[in-house]
């Protein structure tokens, strides 16, 4: 076992401070360290999304990546999605209305990518929906009422100005 | 007493409905969207330890000696588990059929790669898996019996010594006058397929806390658990312990299928638990964990099929030879997919006598699990290509010859002739509403414009049956016991009029605690926030399997409407007292208990039950003061099937229909889906937008399963599709998102009329792409007859058309 580092960062605006070993995962330095369990993994190789949190705005996929090159980074997570004071984030009132989810495991990874999406692309078209999302994995909707949620938090984050 | 349960959402006892049939928002959703709901990862308990499992890597081989002492001597590492320790606790697994198993941890030999050999309880999951690496295993390889074909032959090596052969199970089921069919027929065709193993993939894998008290001997299990009360009974079974001492608490999961498997895991948990005096012990399983020794693989199959047909294109026999690869063991209710045909065995057809040549072979692969549908899938892709088959040398449409072929929608209920009863239908009403909406006649015009540009565009049109709430006497043919498999809830009024349902099954993805929700609103006339389901272990709920077999949304709904009934009989007795009138002289209506004839004499629910809690002096002598009424539900009208295996099983029989355009590019061998639409008939739908939902989720499975899904292993018993780079799940690109159209013709045998739905679309769409790929493939003489028709695959045959 190698010797402990000490990794600083940011989520959700929280500073935190862990010592983890260097070949600790940043998921679960999220998950078990930090107490951030709203983050799943679903496959831990980087293939279904599931996982995916911002990381100083980006979407990463934190089963593959680990915890020391987090240090000093800036993070959002599905925990961040929401107000303090419990107002749900226009994705997550989309994904309520259009019916984004079934079982909800991969859904904090998904809405992650849509965040990074409309930060970007405001009003996206269903080919750059389908782009931005071709590399996460949902095993329970069959993705059209995602779409439909994307596009309905396009649509309520325009309106927000 | 006998219980009328509502027929239709005109029969409960509100003026107008508000709620029920509505496609109202899942009370489920906030928690998920927030990332707060409790999955078993969140789960941490004081003092846990996490457990890691070892694996083998061979398909066949002796178990020379293990030697855990290095792995022992890691720090951090608590306590260590192997064969030894499972014969010394554990009775050998239970399976389905009998005797087709070993122990949870190999002891003598391993009989497919990924078998558990041993186990460690660690600090953390690092050291874990660290330690497994300082486990010293000595194998001595055998030979792995891999093809099912040579596996079922007389002189084949032996995946189980004690057998005299790999035959787990052989039957010939025979209905009607098969053989006289064939012999009269004026056409006769055949043709043989091949469906690859695919499975169900939940993006949560399975996970479990154990503790082992080992004071009471009691356990104590969280857990991803599809169906807890069911898991509880084998644990109890496994360590031969009282079941009141075991409690199974199912935490919400991330999907299930019918494929989360779990059996193994949650066995060596409880015996590390045990070994560690008692400290939780956590299991999640990963990924590649799942893929090559989880509940991930299903339906391995090879088939011979050959129907009888009439001039005029009516079907008057069908034979189905199958052999059906079940992996090393029976010990993931696999099997059980292969009889699940049955209940549907003709489709949507009037085929009078059908004959099922059924073969059950051993192998060195990992064990075939359940999956969404149970079976009829592949079994419907072969029967829909034979449909075709006879249509094109008739020349019939595919549309025509299957018209001619449906039950008509007068008969029913029809007994078809593998036994099963099919409640209603309107096979043609959908077959019509599809090719309208298809705009079928320009379709083909469209289709036979591309043709002529040599492009390969094809149609397949397809309806099948979704067998709906599932009994256990549709299994008892291997081996299975009992009849009738009942849900229960537990309905609860408080002093503030607020409602509670306690159930056994925990979250999964259907939104069956919102249907309960919608349900209770209104009955007892309430808004949809004053209800709230809760799950209550397995030694807390009234009896429940929970979701399975196309059947809890039927099931949950007798259950509820029959809690409710009781606890509305309480508090019109109440009532009737307040009121000094006879109970028969008070009706509930709205949430309002009130005297009939007489509006403004009236009390609300609320009031009631608050009256009965809380004033005792109120209360007949007949009444205990306790608002609350506790019902379970099962199909009625079950029985024993005869010797053929001929039974009224699935109570419920829904309908789609499905048309797909299809391009298949020859340079490449790649399908695309041009267009799709569904016409979906699952009778009430107590939620459309659930059930919506899940013929969505359903098709993009069928999409996986007839174009990229498969589980594929090498000579030697490897998989080598083991990660997700190599077992391709359906992306956002490839799955269509088909014009969709309800129909309702309800059952006539459940309450408000709801048929088992979220099947319907994985039991006909593999069928439809591949009547479409043959049919875009019938210009260049060949067929597809494989499973999933992946790029190499087409690609191979198309290159071979062209070297004829």
């Amino acid at each position: 076992m190698a010797a402990k580092r000490d990794v600083r960062l940011t989520v959700n605006g929280v500073a935190y401070e862990a010592s983890v070993e260097p070949r600790m995962t940043l998921v679960d330095m999220l998950r078990g360290e930090l107490g951030l369990t709203g983050t799943h993994v679903g496959c831990e190789h980087g293939v279904c999304g599931a996982c995916t949190v911002l990381m100083d705005g980006r979407a990463v996929r934190s089963c593959i990546m680990l915890a020391v090159q987090a240090d000093g980074a800036e993070f959002m997570t599905v925990e961040g999605l929401a107000s303090e004071a419990g107002e749900l984030h226009p994705i997550q009132q989309a994904f309520i209305e259009e019916r984004g989810l079934q079982c909800g495991f991969c859904t904090p990874g998904f809405m992650m990518t849509i965040h990074e999406l409309l930060q970007e692309t405001p009003d996206p078209t269903e080919e750059e929906i389908k782009d931005a999302l071709g590399g996460a994995i949902c095993r329970c909707t069959g993705y059209e009422s995602i779409l439909k949620s994307v596009r309905s938090a396009a649509k309520k984050l325009q309106a927000l100005g | 007493m006998a219980f009328e349960f509502p027929k239709s959402l005109d029969d409960l006892p509100v003026s107008k409905v508000k709620w029920v049939g509505k496609p109202v928002n899942r009370v489920e959703d906030p928690q998920l969207v927030t990332g707060k709901t409790e999955f078993i990862d969140n789960v941490t308990l004081p003092g846990m330890l996490h457990c890691a499992i070892l694996h083998s890597p061979h398909a066949h081989a002796r178990i020379k000696s293990i030697d855990m002492s290095r792995a022992a001597a890691l720090p951090g590492v608590v306590t260590t588990l192997t064969g030894e320790d499972a014969e010394r606790w554990t009775r050998p697994m239970y399976t389905t059929p009998q005797g087709w198993g070993g122990y949870v941890l190999a002891t003598d030999r391993v009989r497919f790669v990924g078998e558990p050999v041993a186990a460690v309880a660690a600090t953390s999951r690092y050291i874990a898996e660290d330690a497994l690496e300082l486990i010293d295993v000595e194998y001595e390889p055998i030979d792995p019996i891999v093809d099912a074909f040579a596996a079922a032959q007389p002189d084949s090596p032996k995946v189980f010594e004690d057998h005299d052969d790999n035959i787990m199970y052989q039957r010939i089921f025979t209905w009607g006058e098969v053989e006289e069919a064939f012999q009269k027929a004026d056409h006769v065709y055949k043709e043989s397929f091949r469906w690859n193993r695919v499975g169900a993939n939940p993006l949560e894998t399975f996970g479990i806390i154990s503790e082992w008290d080992i004071v009471e001997d009691s356990l104590t299990c969280r857990g991803s658990f599809q169906t807890p009360s069911f898991m509880a009974m084998g644990r109890a079974a496994t360590f031969r312990l009282p079941s009141n001492k075991v409690r199974f608490i199912a935490q919400p999961h991330g999907g299930s299928f019918g494929g989360k498997g779990g059996g193994r895991g949650t066995d060596i948990t409880l015996m590390l638990s045990r070994k560690a005096g008692g400290r939780p012990v956590k299991w999640i399983e990963d990924r590649m964990e799942y893929l090559s020794s989880g509940g991930s693989q299903a339906w391995d199959r090879h088939y011979d099929v050959s129907i009888a047909v009439k001039d005029d294109g009516t079907v008057t026999a069908l034979r189905v030879k199958l052999l059906d690869d079940m992996g090393a063991t029976a010990e993931g209710f696999g099997a059980t997919g292969a009889v699940k045909p049955m209940a549907s065995f003709t489709g949507c057809y009037a085929i009078p006598a059908a004959e099922y040549d059924l073969t059950l072979v051993a192998t060195n692969k990992l064990p075939v699990s359940p999956y969404r549908g149970m079976g009829p899938p592949p079994h419907n892709f072969v029967l829909e290509q034979m449909m075709d088959i006879a249509a094109r040398d008739l020349d019939l449409d595919p549309a025509e010859i299957r018209r001619r072929n449906f039950i008509p929608a007068d008969q029913f209920p029809y007994i078809i002739a593998s036994g099963n009863e099919y409640d209603s239908g309107e096979y043609e009403a959908a077959l019509d509403k599809v090719l309208e909406m298809a705009g079928y006649e320009d379709l083909r015009r469209e289709q036979e414009e591309a043709r002529a540009e040599g492009r390969l565009v094809g149609i397949g049109v397809v309806s099948t049956i979704e067998p709906g709430v599932f009994d256990w006497n549709a299994y008892t043919v291997i081996g299975t016991a009992g009849i009738g498999i009942p849900e229960g809830v537990t309905v609860a009024i408080d002093t503030m009029g607020k409602i509670t349902a306690r159930v056994g099954f925990a979250l999964e993805g259907q939104g069956q605690y919102t249907v309960i929700t919608q349900l209770l609103a209104e009955y007892f006339g309430t808004e949809l926030e004053d209800v709230r389901v809760v799950h209550v272990d397995n030694l807390s709920a009234p009896p429940n399997f929970g979701p399975g077999g196309s059947r809890l949304g039927v099931a949950i709904t007798g259950a509820v409407l029959g809690a409710a009934q009781r606890l509305t009989e309480k508090l019109t007795k109440v009532a009737a007292k307040m009121f000094e009138v006879q109970p028969e002289d008070i009706e509930l209506l709205d949430g309002m208990l009130r005297v009939k004839k007489v509006p403004e004499s009236q009390l609300s629910v609320r009031n009631v039950a608050a009256i009965m809690l809380n004033r005792s002096d109120m209360l007949p002598p007949d009444v205990d003061p306790s608002p609350q009424a506790t019902f379970a539900w099962t199909a009625p009208d079950r029985v024993e099937p005869d010797e053929q295996g001929r039974v009224k099983s699935y109570l419920t029989a829904a309908n789609a229909c499905h048309l797909v355009m299809v391009e298949i590019d020859p340079g490449t061998g790649k399908v695309e889906i041009l267009k799709y639409y569904i016409a979906d008939d699952c009778g009430t739908r107590l939620n459309p937008a659930n059930v919506e939902g899940m013929i969505q989720g359903a098709l993009a499975q069928g999409v996986g399963a007839a174009l990229l899904e498969e589980y594929v292993y090498d000579d030697d018993g490897q998989l080598l599709t083991a990660s997700f780079m190599d077992y391709l799940l359906p992306t956002i690109h490839e799955v269509p998102f088909p014009e969709k159209a309800a129909l309702v013709t309800p059952s006539p045998f459940t309450p408000l009329g709801a048929k088992g739905a979220g099947e319907s679309a994985i039991h006909t769409t593999p069928a439809a792409i591949m009547c479409a790929i043959n049919d875009a493939l019938l210009p260049l003489g060949v067929r597809a007859k494989e499973v999933p028709a992946s790029p190499n695959r087409l690609w191979k045959l198309i290159q071979g058309a062209s070297d004829q």
